[in-house]
Protein backbone atom coordinates (compact mmCIF):
# COMPACT_ATOMS: atom_id res chain seq x y z
CA UNK A 1 0.00 0.00 0.00
CA UNK A 2 2.72 2.48 0.97
CA UNK A 3 4.67 1.60 -2.12
CA UNK A 4 1.64 2.22 -4.35
CA UNK A 5 1.02 5.52 -2.61
CA UNK A 6 4.52 6.79 -3.35
CA UNK A 7 4.28 5.49 -6.90
CA UNK A 8 1.01 7.27 -7.52
CA UNK A 9 2.18 10.59 -6.08
CA UNK A 10 5.49 10.50 -7.95
CA UNK A 11 3.92 9.48 -11.28
CA UNK A 12 1.48 12.35 -11.08
CA UNK A 13 4.32 14.83 -10.64
CA UNK A 14 6.87 13.86 -13.26
CA UNK A 15 7.22 14.09 -17.03
CA UNK A 16 8.26 10.47 -17.45
CA UNK A 17 5.93 8.42 -15.25
CA UNK A 18 7.16 5.19 -16.84
CA UNK A 19 10.57 5.76 -15.29
CA UNK A 20 9.26 6.01 -11.74
CA UNK A 21 10.47 3.07 -9.68
CA UNK A 22 9.80 2.46 -6.02
CA UNK A 23 11.33 -0.34 -4.02
CA UNK A 24 10.27 -1.14 -0.51
CA UNK A 25 12.69 -2.50 2.06
CA UNK A 26 10.54 -3.79 4.87
CA UNK A 27 11.83 -3.91 8.38
CA UNK A 28 10.06 -5.01 11.52
CA UNK A 29 8.71 -1.59 12.27
CA UNK A 30 10.20 0.65 9.68
CA UNK A 31 9.87 0.45 5.95
CA UNK A 32 12.28 2.28 3.73
CA UNK A 33 10.85 3.33 0.39
CA UNK A 34 13.36 4.14 -2.27
CA UNK A 35 12.10 6.35 -5.04
CA UNK A 36 13.89 6.53 -8.35
CA UNK A 37 12.88 8.87 -11.13
CA UNK A 38 14.37 10.09 -14.41
CA UNK A 39 17.24 12.49 -13.87
CA UNK A 40 15.26 15.35 -15.40
CA UNK A 41 12.38 14.71 -13.02
CA UNK A 42 14.41 14.74 -9.85
CA UNK A 43 13.66 18.40 -9.23
CA UNK A 44 9.93 17.81 -9.70
CA UNK A 45 9.68 15.24 -6.91
CA UNK A 46 11.86 17.30 -4.61
CA UNK A 47 10.34 20.70 -5.32
CA UNK A 48 11.38 24.18 -4.32
CA UNK A 49 13.20 24.00 -0.98
CA UNK A 50 12.24 20.32 -0.83
CA UNK A 51 8.60 21.26 -0.41
CA UNK A 52 7.17 18.53 -2.61
CA UNK A 53 9.36 15.85 -1.02
CA UNK A 54 8.29 17.14 2.37
CA UNK A 55 4.61 16.94 1.45
CA UNK A 56 5.01 13.39 0.15
CA UNK A 57 6.78 12.36 3.36
CA UNK A 58 4.04 13.91 5.49
CA UNK A 59 1.31 12.05 3.61
CA UNK A 60 3.37 8.87 3.75
CA UNK A 61 3.74 9.09 7.50
CA UNK A 62 0.00 9.65 7.92
CA UNK A 63 -0.66 6.54 5.84
CA UNK A 64 1.87 4.48 7.77
CA UNK A 65 0.60 5.63 11.15
CA UNK A 66 -2.73 4.10 10.24
CA UNK A 67 -1.13 0.66 9.81
CA UNK A 68 1.06 1.18 12.89
CA UNK A 69 4.34 1.37 11.06
CA UNK A 70 6.99 3.88 10.24
CA UNK A 71 8.02 4.72 6.74
CA UNK A 72 11.00 6.62 5.42
CA UNK A 73 11.04 8.02 1.92
CA UNK A 74 14.43 8.17 0.26
CA UNK A 75 14.82 9.83 -3.07
CA UNK A 76 17.68 8.11 -4.88
CA UNK A 77 19.70 10.08 -7.35
CA UNK B 1 -7.64 26.51 -20.34
CA UNK B 2 -6.04 27.03 -23.70
CA UNK B 3 -7.33 26.00 -27.10
CA UNK B 4 -5.27 23.27 -28.69
CA UNK B 5 -4.83 22.01 -32.21
CA UNK B 6 -4.50 18.28 -32.31
CA UNK B 7 -3.62 15.93 -35.14
CA UNK B 8 -4.44 12.28 -35.40
CA UNK B 9 -4.51 9.47 -37.91
CA UNK B 10 -8.26 9.76 -38.12
CA UNK B 11 -10.86 12.11 -36.76
CA UNK B 12 -11.72 9.61 -34.05
CA UNK B 13 -8.08 9.29 -33.13
CA UNK B 14 -7.59 13.05 -32.85
CA UNK B 15 -10.66 13.40 -30.61
CA UNK B 16 -9.45 10.63 -28.35
CA UNK B 17 -6.09 12.33 -28.04
CA UNK B 18 -7.84 15.57 -27.14
CA UNK B 19 -9.87 13.86 -24.41
CA UNK B 20 -6.70 12.44 -22.94
CA UNK B 21 -4.95 15.78 -23.09
CA UNK B 22 -7.67 17.54 -21.10
CA UNK B 23 -8.70 14.58 -18.96
CA UNK B 24 -12.26 15.24 -20.06
CA UNK B 25 -14.89 13.14 -21.80
CA UNK B 26 -15.80 13.99 -25.37
CA UNK B 27 -19.07 15.74 -24.47
CA UNK B 28 -17.13 18.29 -22.45
CA UNK B 29 -15.04 19.45 -25.36
CA UNK B 30 -15.74 22.07 -27.98
CA UNK B 31 -14.43 20.49 -31.18
CA UNK B 32 -13.88 22.27 -34.45
CA UNK B 33 -12.80 20.15 -37.40
CA UNK B 34 -9.99 21.73 -39.38
CA UNK B 35 -9.25 18.80 -41.65
CA UNK B 36 -11.04 15.50 -41.82
CA UNK B 37 -8.03 13.61 -42.97
CA UNK B 38 -8.07 10.78 -45.46
CA UNK B 39 -6.32 7.52 -45.60
CA UNK B 40 -5.40 8.08 -49.27
CA UNK B 41 -5.23 5.31 -51.79
CA UNK B 42 -4.48 2.01 -50.06
CA UNK B 43 -3.50 4.06 -47.06
CA UNK B 44 -0.24 5.14 -48.69
CA UNK B 45 -0.64 7.77 -51.34
CA UNK B 46 -2.12 11.07 -50.29
CA UNK B 47 -2.75 10.16 -46.67
CA UNK B 48 -3.65 13.25 -44.70
CA UNK B 49 -3.85 13.57 -40.99
CA UNK B 50 -7.05 14.70 -39.36
CA UNK B 51 -6.76 17.98 -37.52
CA UNK B 52 -9.08 19.48 -34.95
CA UNK B 53 -9.16 22.54 -32.78
CA UNK B 54 -10.29 21.80 -29.25
CA UNK B 55 -11.24 23.81 -26.20
CA UNK B 56 -12.94 22.62 -23.05
CA UNK B 57 -16.64 23.44 -22.96
CA UNK B 58 -17.33 23.67 -19.28
CA UNK B 59 -15.96 26.22 -16.89
CA UNK B 60 -12.37 25.33 -16.09
CA UNK B 61 -13.10 25.54 -12.40
CA UNK B 62 -15.80 22.87 -12.54
CA UNK B 63 -13.48 20.64 -14.51
CA UNK B 64 -10.70 21.34 -12.03
CA UNK B 65 -12.99 20.50 -9.13
CA UNK B 66 -13.83 17.13 -10.66
CA UNK B 67 -10.23 16.36 -11.45
CA UNK B 68 -9.05 17.52 -8.02
CA UNK B 69 -11.62 15.27 -6.40
CA UNK B 70 -10.37 12.32 -8.45
CA UNK B 71 -6.73 12.97 -7.52
CA UNK B 72 -7.45 13.38 -3.83
CA UNK B 73 -9.68 10.31 -3.77
CA UNK B 74 -6.94 8.28 -5.38
CA UNK B 75 -4.30 9.41 -2.86
CA UNK B 76 -6.66 8.61 -0.01
CA UNK B 77 -7.35 5.07 -1.23
CA UNK B 78 -3.81 4.27 -0.15
CA UNK B 79 -4.44 5.46 3.37
CA UNK B 80 -6.47 2.74 5.00
CA UNK B 81 -9.25 4.96 6.11
CA UNK B 82 -12.79 5.05 4.78
CA UNK B 83 -13.13 8.46 3.14
CA UNK B 84 -15.42 10.28 0.76
CA UNK B 85 -14.39 13.46 -1.02
CA UNK B 86 -16.83 16.21 -1.90
CA UNK B 87 -15.86 18.77 -4.51
CA UNK B 88 -17.23 22.23 -5.03
CA UNK B 89 -16.06 25.07 -7.22
CA UNK B 90 -16.25 28.35 -5.37
CA UNK B 91 -15.72 31.85 -6.81
CA UNK B 92 -11.97 31.68 -7.22
CA UNK B 93 -10.94 28.30 -5.91
CA UNK B 94 -11.72 24.63 -5.78
CA UNK B 95 -12.92 23.37 -2.43
CA UNK B 96 -12.41 19.71 -1.57
CA UNK B 97 -13.89 18.36 1.62
CA UNK B 98 -12.87 14.99 3.01
CA UNK B 99 -15.51 13.16 4.99
CA UNK B 100 -13.90 10.63 7.27
CA UNK B 101 -14.26 9.08 10.70
CA UNK B 102 -12.97 12.18 12.46
CA UNK B 103 -9.79 10.77 13.91
CA UNK B 104 -7.76 13.79 12.97
CA UNK B 105 -5.24 11.59 11.19
CA UNK B 106 -5.71 13.53 7.99
CA UNK B 107 -5.26 16.86 9.75
CA UNK B 108 -2.01 16.16 11.55
CA UNK B 109 -0.25 18.47 13.96
CA UNK B 110 -1.41 22.01 13.21
CA UNK B 111 -2.88 20.87 9.92
CA UNK B 112 0.41 19.49 8.65
CA UNK B 113 -1.08 16.51 6.83
CA UNK B 114 -4.01 18.49 5.50
CA UNK B 115 -1.66 21.13 4.12
CA UNK B 116 0.55 18.48 2.54
CA UNK B 117 -2.49 16.97 0.80
CA UNK B 118 -3.61 20.40 -0.34
CA UNK B 119 -0.17 21.27 -1.67
CA UNK B 120 0.23 18.02 -3.55
CA UNK B 121 -3.26 18.04 -5.08
CA UNK B 122 -2.88 21.61 -6.29
CA UNK B 123 0.58 20.87 -7.65
CA UNK B 124 -0.68 17.88 -9.63
CA UNK B 125 -3.68 19.87 -10.82
CA UNK B 126 -1.49 22.75 -12.06
CA UNK B 127 0.58 20.31 -14.02
CA UNK B 128 -2.34 18.55 -15.62
CA UNK B 129 -4.50 21.52 -16.44
CA UNK B 130 -1.72 24.00 -17.03
CA UNK B 131 -3.57 26.68 -15.13
CA UNK B 132 -2.93 28.10 -11.66
CA UNK B 133 -6.07 27.08 -9.82
CA UNK B 134 -6.08 27.40 -6.08
CA UNK B 135 -7.23 24.37 -4.17
CA UNK B 136 -8.43 24.22 -0.58
CA UNK B 137 -8.58 20.82 1.09
CA UNK B 138 -10.60 20.61 4.28
CA UNK B 139 -11.91 18.01 6.67
CA UNK B 140 -14.06 18.19 9.77
CA UNK B 141 -14.37 21.94 9.33
CA UNK B 142 -10.71 22.37 10.27
CA UNK B 143 -10.09 25.48 8.13
CA UNK B 144 -12.94 27.43 9.71
CA UNK B 145 -11.90 26.41 13.22
CA UNK B 146 -8.30 27.38 12.50
CA UNK B 147 -9.40 30.75 11.19
CA UNK B 148 -11.47 31.41 14.29
CA UNK B 149 -8.64 30.52 16.65
CA UNK B 150 -6.06 32.53 14.69
CA UNK B 151 -8.34 35.56 14.61
CA UNK B 152 -8.73 35.23 18.36
CA UNK B 153 -4.95 34.97 18.76
CA UNK B 154 -4.50 38.09 16.63
CA UNK B 155 -6.86 40.08 18.81
CA UNK B 156 -5.19 38.90 22.01
CA UNK B 157 -1.76 39.84 20.70
CA UNK B 158 -2.93 43.24 19.51
CA UNK B 159 -4.40 44.01 22.94
CA UNK B 160 -1.00 43.21 24.48
CA UNK B 161 0.80 45.35 21.92
CA UNK B 162 -1.45 48.31 22.61
CA UNK B 163 -1.01 47.96 26.37
CA UNK B 164 2.78 47.62 26.31
CA UNK B 165 3.40 49.75 23.24
CA UNK B 166 5.99 47.21 22.09
CA UNK B 167 5.92 44.97 19.03
CA UNK B 168 5.08 41.26 19.41
CA UNK B 169 5.80 38.35 17.11
CA UNK B 170 3.71 35.28 16.39
CA UNK B 171 5.22 31.83 15.98
CA UNK B 172 6.32 30.63 12.55
CA UNK B 173 3.34 30.34 10.21
CA UNK B 174 2.57 29.44 6.65
CA UNK B 175 1.22 32.02 4.23
CA UNK B 176 -2.44 31.15 4.75
CA UNK B 177 -2.17 31.52 8.50
CA UNK B 178 -0.24 34.78 8.21
CA UNK B 179 -2.89 36.11 5.88
CA UNK B 180 -5.58 35.39 8.47
CA UNK B 181 -3.60 37.38 11.08
CA UNK B 182 -3.07 40.33 8.72
CA UNK B 183 -6.73 40.39 7.78
CA UNK B 184 -7.89 40.12 11.39
CA UNK B 185 -5.95 43.28 12.29
CA UNK B 186 -6.44 45.17 9.06
CA UNK B 187 -9.21 47.35 10.46
CA UNK B 188 -7.41 48.02 13.72
CA UNK B 189 -6.00 51.56 13.51
CA UNK B 190 -3.76 51.21 16.55
CA UNK B 191 -1.54 48.41 15.31
CA UNK B 192 0.08 47.47 12.03
CA UNK B 193 1.29 44.07 10.91
CA UNK B 194 4.24 42.92 8.85
CA UNK B 195 5.66 39.53 7.87
CA UNK B 196 9.27 38.86 8.73
CA UNK B 197 11.76 36.05 8.27
CA UNK B 198 12.53 33.55 5.56
CA UNK B 199 10.79 30.44 4.28
CA UNK B 200 9.35 28.20 6.95
CA UNK B 201 10.36 30.59 9.70
CA UNK B 202 8.34 33.52 8.42
CA UNK B 203 6.23 35.09 11.15
CA UNK B 204 3.99 38.06 11.67
CA UNK B 205 5.15 41.01 13.73
CA UNK B 206 2.48 43.23 15.24
CA UNK B 207 3.69 46.80 15.83
CA UNK B 208 1.97 49.59 17.68
CA UNK B 209 1.01 52.16 15.04
CA UNK B 210 2.74 55.51 15.21
CA UNK B 211 0.41 58.09 16.58
CA UNK B 212 -1.66 59.96 14.06
CA UNK B 213 -1.01 57.77 11.07
CA UNK B 214 -1.91 54.33 9.96
CA UNK B 215 0.31 52.87 7.32
CA UNK B 216 -1.39 51.15 4.41
CA UNK B 217 1.21 48.39 4.64
CA UNK B 218 -0.97 45.84 6.40
CA UNK B 219 -3.40 45.59 3.54
CA UNK B 220 -0.57 45.06 1.10
CA UNK B 221 0.94 42.42 3.37
CA UNK B 222 -2.29 40.48 3.46
CA UNK B 223 -2.39 40.51 -0.31
CA UNK B 224 1.18 39.26 -0.62
CA UNK B 225 0.57 36.50 1.94
CA UNK B 226 -2.39 35.08 0.10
Amino acid sequence: MLKELVEFMARALVDSPELVKVSEIEGEQTSVLELRVAKEDLGKVIGKQGRTAHAMRTILSAASTKIRKRAVLEIIE
Amino acid sequence: MPTLEIEGKSLEDAINLACEEYHLPREMLEIEILSKGSSGIFGIVGARKAKIRVAPKQLPLTAAADRGKAILTEILTFVELPTVVEAESRDDHVFLNIISNGSGLLIGKRGKTLNALQYLVSKILHRELDAPISVVVDTEDYRTKRETSLTELAHQLSTKVKRSNRPLTTGPMNSQDRRIIHLALKEDQEVRTKSKGEGNLRRVVIYPAKRGKKSPESAAEAASDS
